[in-house]
């Protein structure tokens, strides 16, 4: 790891004033991607500032109009146990609980769950050539590329995977975020604008400006009845990073669909939506979906490598596993 | 010099199964060496030995407190490591080190320009530094240019005809094949006349030892001209010899070696390693203590592997499950040299017609290592499958298939058993209908090692009644430090909590490479020798102290006896050394011919198999194993458990994955390179046999590879007995299922 200076701002709006201060400054929260990154300098950053004596980034709360506000450093294990989101979010305290290792989970942060990188082994190590890190092409695409867990959707010209098991569990419930400096600033995105495409050269897929921080992750009140499941397809029972995670959020009218959306993880260079599966359910009924939504909607518009091809499957499964997770719990 | 004893050997227990097998008990005639101890009869009444002894120093493993390699930190240590190639094959141009060694604490640099490199990691220049960043800055400020060659990474490629040779003018290019056995007519011509021929075609992948502690070790050279060294190594006593001692300066029999306690080896901590010589040269050129351990990425690439395998083969047999013959030909990655890259899969049944042609083939990777029962779960793998595809085409019960052509009369009875516990038949006629599917497998297990000569223990009695045991070979885990104190204990009749035992030393003396799963087995009885030494050198005090024939003192457990009722505790007995100490030494003498006999062992297994994911959960194994005498049942028990968790890893998650183009492993960290973990750990049953084998003085054999053999090939078969197909690559991941799947007729 390359020496760097460590800045330890007290609150949030100190933390964005020293990212501002410092161009290519990196905010650090819980540390579990980044560390490993800058032990193996994939990345070299000059200046790190940390988060983990800020005081005003953790907390879960209700807010009078009904939204739950998480504080971005609040960490997955804080989500997992916390009482107000087991109760209101049950699905999103699922997919935190399952995340990682119990370890991980109590240091890993939302903000930083949100913001970390691909797993892709080539991205990761110097060694290998990697289309973000500033080669002519991505090795994963190429034959002879590992592929197994690369994604299949937005995979041309990288066909790396996002990780995040939480993320879709966000997407399926509407969430917003909120980035930012202080009290004084910030501004709020929709959910999918927290991402770009990944571009040659450019490592992180984060629409953030300069200076920005993910303070904090708003799930807005809804006016009508709000279903959300979560579904996740990994090799190993615990501590595995997913194949394919589904999630899906229903917005009803009674027994109708009125909205629909539905997320997918580990597909994609950033967290997907599966549009084409949220048209095939919004405006259906309850009994009419769960009779015949067989899930592969939500592979529409995949484009797997070759060994990537029984992840279409998956998808499908995933979805339709998360279609009648949320069903069946609340 | 020797005499000879009668006694009856065989199945101790379970005592059901002995009821049930009376010819797995007989009386047997052995020529005992004069100063050997008389071996225990299979009743023999033992009061610690094959009793439930605690590890004795599992506090200081759980607390922390052991010290590993790793944690050894002599007054000025200096840290090395090295730089691997990134490419399969390169030649190294040249090494620009003028920034490394301009990095603050920088001590020494070592570059290897101008070699050719024939695998990803293989090291082209190396490090020592004050400190670990220093190391780490130093490292990434090398610059080498390479030459890039033409690779060829895996056994299909480098078998192509064009493919670039790992040595380059070899004419039979990177195949090295043994001669062609001769006896194919005869075998074609038994299949010809078979009526009933299946054939498959298996496939293994590489899987890396990911042993957590990394290879590597401590060096220090000493100011009057000897040295110390810690290593992490399965072979201390070995650890020293050659390379390592020549580049250290410091002759062989002038370094102390130690290996106090060890983080996993299986099999890749053989001797010193190339990191570990240029550790020993580092420690000469800076005169410092030099600590060079690989890290994780390099253990994965350097470390040691499993070869993986092609492996076709065809079975022939009777309407009725007799087998007939077994014609088979075999690819394995020999890395970059060849060695041990065949598969063991035709050592267990009976197969009259034969004929079996393994070939090694040379790629641009890192040379494989022994790793826990080297060739065998591969083989098994393969030929427990094709077995139960033949049964399957007879309709017939897989178990039953096995048993029909099983000549080992011990694994016969564990068959019995293992299916009686596992519940068998209910298991096999269960059928799921839902996605979720359940099924049942088992297979067979085989080792040969009751360990060997010629080594020596050490026992040292003080007058406090304090005993040490002590020889150079160390404990890679498996509990032997805690065996031998209750070995020793049995034949004093002392508590094992007074027998001291000093392993990892090479100032004792020398021992065995934790190796063929015989380390137990070859101390064990040297041990239990030394014990009796120390006995009669007690005796022979008392004797004076009484003033009587040393003739007429006996020992019977626990104390001394005399004449006209004079009695001896043993620790009054040791009262009587003083100030000095009773100093012994116990030999392994040569095995006997035990009758059973190679080590029997069979597996059962059941999963669910997720059929729209393709994920496989291991839910339960029941493995039976005898080991000869089992002489701890709760680190025998370890053992087994290790063995099946480490197969079921190897079945359905490890997997080297490499570049095909580049060459280089994209998953060499313990979060991308699948291990096993908690959550995915079954119920394992363990039911040891023991059986006293009647090859040594404590009937003891290995046990710690032949449980790691079946277990692959049970979960495969359950695997397939779940989906009705086969999946015939491992490890069985949800692609390779889900792809099983698509291809099977509906």
């Amino acid at each position: 790891m390359k020496a760097f200076r460590f800045l330890r701002p007290r609150t949030l709006a100190e933390a964005s004033e020293a990212l501002r201060r410092e161009p290519g400054a990196v905010p650090k929260a819980g540390g579990v991607d980044l560390l490993d990154r800058w032990k193996e300098r994939v990345e070299e950053p000059e200046v790190v500032v940390g988060l983990c004596d800020v005081t005003d980034g953790a907390a879960l709360r209700l807010e009078e109009d009904g939204a739950l506000v998480l504080g971005a450093l609040a960490t997955l294990a804080d989500l997992a146990g916390s009482d107000l989101v087991r109760r209101f979010l049950p699905a999103l305290a699922r997919a935190a609980d399952q995340a990682a290792s119990p370890q991980i989970r109590h240091r890993a942060t939302l903000g930083g769950n949100l913001a970390q990188a691909t797993r892709c082994g080539y991205w990761r190590l110097r060694s290998f050539p990697c289309l973000l890190r500033g080669a002519s092409r991505c090795p994963v695409r190429e034959p002879g590329g590992v592929q197994e867990t690369a994604g299949i959707f937005a995979n041309d010209p990288c066909a790396s995977a996002h990780p995040s098991s939480v993320a879709p569990v966000l997407g399926a419930l509407g969430a917003e975020i909120l980035v930012g400096g202080g009290p004084e600033g910030g501004r709020g995105l929709a959910f999918e604008a927290l991402w770009r495409a990944p571009e040659p050269g450019r490592s992180d897929v984060l629409a953030l400006e300069p200076g920005e921080l993910i303070r904090a992750v708003r799930i807005p009140p809804s006016a009508h009845p709000v279903r959300v499941g979560h579904a996740e397809v990994r090799q190993r029972a615990a501590f595995d990073w997913p194949l394919v995670t589904a999630a899906v959020g229903l917005t009803l009218d009674a027994d109708r669909i009125r909205e629909a959306r539905v997320w997918l993880g580990s597909v994609a260079p950033t967290p997907h939506r599966a549009r084409a599966a949220e048209a095939a359910l919004t405006g259906r009924r309850l009994a009419e979906v769960r009779a015949t939504f067989d899930g592969r909607a939500a592979a529409e518009g995949a484009t797997p490598l070759p060994g990537t091809a029984y992840k279409a499957g998956l998808v499908a499964v995933a979805a339709r596993r998360a279609l009648a997770d949320a069903l069946e719990r609340s | 010099m020797s005499r000879e004893v009668t006694y009856r050997v065989g199945l101790i227990g379970p005592e059901d199964l002995v009821a049930r097998h009376p010819a797995l008990r007989r009386e047997i005639t052995v020529q005992v060496h004069d100063l050997d101890a008389d071996p225990w009869p299979v009743d023999a009444a033992l009061r610690w030995v094959g009793r439930e002894v605690p590890r004795v120093d599992g506090e200081a493993k759980v607390t922390g407190a052991a010290r590993y390699t790793y944690d050894v930190h002599p007054h000025g240590l200096a840290f090395a490591g090295v730089l691997g190639s990134p490419h399969a094959h390169a030649r190294v141009v040249a090494v620009d080190d003028a920034a490394a060694r301009a990095v603050p604490g920088v001590l020494a640099v070592r570059t290897f320009a101008g070699r050719r490199v024939t695998y990803a990691g293989q090291i082209v220049a190396a490090v020592c530094a004050e400190n670990p960043r220093a190391l780490d800055d130093a490292l990434a400020a090398l610059r080498v240019e390479f030459e890039p060659l033409p690779a060829a990474v895996t056994t299909e490629d480098a078998l192509a005809p064009d493919a670039p040779r790992v040595e380059p003018g070899r004419t039979e290019g990177n195949l090295h094949a043994p001669p062609e056995p001769g006896n194919r007519a005869a075998v074609d011509e038994a299949f010809a006349a078979a009526p009933v021929r299946v054939a498959a075609e298996y496939r293994t992948s590489v899987q890396t030892h990911s042993c957590l502690e990394p290879h590597g070790c401590v060096a220090q050279v000493h100011p009057d001209g000897t040295a110390t060294v810690w290593a992490s190594t399965q072979a201390t006593s070995f650890f020293a010899r050659g390379r390592f001692s020549r580049e250290l300066g410091v002759p062989e029999a002038r370094v102390r070696t130690l290996t106090e306690h060890m983080g996993g080896g299986f099999g890749s901590k053989f001797g010193a390693l190339e990191w570990d010589v240029i550790a020993a040269g580092f420690a000469r050129e800076t005169g410092r203590p030099v600590q060079l351990m690989l890290p994780r990425r390099l253990e994965h690439l350097l470390g040691g592997n499993r070869p993986d395998s092609i492996q076709r083969l065809e079975l022939a047999g009777t309407a009725d499950g007799v087998f007939l013959g077994l014609k088979g030909e075999t690819f394995g990655t020999a890395g970059n040299g060849p060695g041990g890259a065949g598969a063991a899969n035709h050592s267990v049944y009976r197969i009259p017609a034969l004929w079996m042609r393994q070939s090694e083939v040379a790629t641009f990777t890192a040379r494989g290592a022994a790793f826990r029962a080297p060739r065998h779960p591969q083989g098994f793998f393969a030929l427990e499958s094709l077995i139960d595809l033949y049964a399957a085409r007879l309709g017939a019960d897989p178990l039953e298939v096995r048993r029909r052509n099983d000549p080992h009369p011990v694994r016969q009875a564990q068959w019995e058993l293992g299916a009686e516990r596992f519940g068998w038949a209910a298991a096999r006629a269960r059928r799921d209908a839902g996605p979720l599917r359940r099924g049942a497998g088992c297979a067979a297990a085989r080792w040969l090692n009751a360990g060997r000569p010629p080594w020596q223990v050490d026992l040292t009695v003080r007058a406090d009644a304090g005993v040490l045991v002590a020889n150079a070979a160390q404990d890679i885990g498996t509990g032997m430090k805690t065996v031998l104190a209750a070995v020793v204990a049995e034949e004093l009749g002392i508590e094992p909590g007074r027998v001291q035992v000093r392993l990892g030393d090479t100032r004792d003396p020398a021992g065995p490479g934790s190796g063929g799963s015989t380390t137990t087995a070859s101390l064990a009885p040297a041990a239990r020798e030394a014990a009796l030494r120390a006995r009669e050198a007690l005796a022979a005090r008392l004797a004076e102290h009484w003033g009587v024939p040393a003739a007429e003192v006996r020992s019977p457990a626990g104390g001394f006896e005399g004449p006209e009722g004079r009695r001896a505790s043993f620790a009054e007995a040791c009262r009587l050394i003083g100030d000095e100490e009773v100093r012994v030494q116990g030999t392994r003498r040569p095995n006997w011919a035990g009758p059973f006999g190679e080590t029997a062992g069979c597996q059962f297994a059941e999963v669910e198999v997720d059929t729209e994911t393709g994920v496989v959960r291991v839910l339960r194994v029941v493995a039976v194993h005898d080991a000869g005498r089992v002489l701890n049942p709760l680190t025998a028990r370890s053992q087994v458990n290790g063995g099946v968790l480490q197969g079921i890893s190897y079945a359905l998650y490890e997997e080297k994955r490499l570049d095909r183009a580049l060459g280089d492993m994209v998953n060499p960290t313990l979060d991308t390179y699948r291990i096993l973990g908690l959550a995915d750990c079954p119920r394992v049953e363990v039911l040891l046999t023991s059986l006293e084998a009647g090859f040594n003085n404590c009937g003891a054999m290995g046990l710690g590879e032949p449980a790691t053999v079946p277990t692959a090939a049970a979960v495969a078969n359950a695997v397939f007995h779940a989906l009705g197909v086969q999946v015939r690559e491992l490890p069985m991941t949800p692609a390779r299922v889900l792809a099983a799947l698509e291809e099977a007729p509906r």
